[in-house]
């Protein structure tokens, strides 16, 4: 990834326009580098065969799982997930002001971005510590025992992902670097995180 | 700073979160005092809801629909894959 970088530092401004025109004309164009995509797509593989696994132990105690689906709080889970859609909101906009050469911009949205997947960090924890006084804990049952798994893998990537906006960050602030396929490589991975959560959401509180 | 670009990306978010305003009324938390029935028209309408969202948050924030043909039929596989096979679970 170091060697690629290189390659895009020093062809810096050539990229930007190339990109530029590539919007226009809706030209073909690998948004990030393919080495995050196969991080991203392997990911989506992986959980996917968790969604599947949840529902076939589902599929099993229909009733169980759906009596357990209504002690989740669901005005939790719609503002956790329009927080997640509004920082991917930010993220994508923050890769167009960076192809536009408005880096203060691109930094500020990141910021908003970051802030809101910190926002997510909180709710979830509250939402978690509000589930565990009421007594519903991993071992309650096979929804719950999913329903912690499921969010706590979710809530790592959220916290990888917020490490990888502050990479993107780093890259905004440096006059010398501001590689364009780094900004979006991290938008990339921010968009999974919020891709896998709309899954989560459908599958823990939403369907019956 | 507002091109096409910018607005659709607003469009796609607009869309996502009226989405997910609308599954607010179908999640079955809402009848908590009486018990709560499965419901096959509301479990296809998740899955239907859950796939478009799924697919505007690749095509639109992902960048997607301007990528790779590879990768457009990657993720529309994994998309149609997943969905397809919750709902037949479901179902069986």
């Amino acid at each position: 990834m170091a060697n690629t970088g290189q390659t895009a530092a020093e062809s810096g401004p050539a990229t930007v326009s190339s990109v530029n025109s590539a919007e226009g004309q809706r030209r073909v164009h690998l948004p990030g580098d393919v080495h995050m995509w196969v991080m991203v797509l392997g990911d989506l593989i992986i959980f996917g065969a968790y969604f599947i696994i949840f529902m076939v132990f589902r599929a099993m105690k229909p009733q169980e799982f759906l009596a357990s689906e209504q002690h989740l709080n669901i005005n939790i889970g719609v503002l956790n997930t329009l927080v997640l859609l509004a920082s991917s909101w930010f993220i994508a906009r923050s890769v167009q002001a960076t192809r536009a050469g408005d880096q203060a911009q691109a930094l500020r949205l990141t910021y908003g971005g970051g802030l809101c997947g910190v926002a997510f960090i909180a709710i979830k924890a509250y939402e978690w510590s509000t589930k565990i006084a009421q007594g519903y804990t991993i071992s309650s049952n096979d929804f719950f025992m999913f329903y912690y798994m499921l969010t706590g893998v979710h809530l790592f990537h959220v916290s990888l992902g917020l490490l990888i906006l502050g990479i993107t960050v780093r890259e905004l602030r440096n006059p010398r670097r501001r590689r364009p396929f780094m900004i979006e490589a991290g938008a990339t991975y921010w968009h999974m995180v919020d891709l896998l959560w709309i899954v989560i959401f459908a599958l823990l509180y939403v369907m019956r | 700073m507002t091109t096409t670009v910018a607005r659709t990306t607003t469009y796609a978010w607009m869309v996502l979160s009226a989405i997910t305003i609308v599954s607010w009324w179908l999640a079955p938390s809402h009848t908590r005092g009486a018990v709560a029935v499965a419901s096959v028209p509301i479990t296809v309408a998740v899955v239907l809801l859950g796939f478009i969202k799924g697919r505007l948050i690749i095509q639109y924030f992902m960048e997607v629909r301007t990528a790779p043909r590879w990768l457009k039929l990657f993720t529309d596989a994994w998309l149609t894959t997943l969905w397809v096979g919750v709902l037949a679970i479901y179902l069986y």
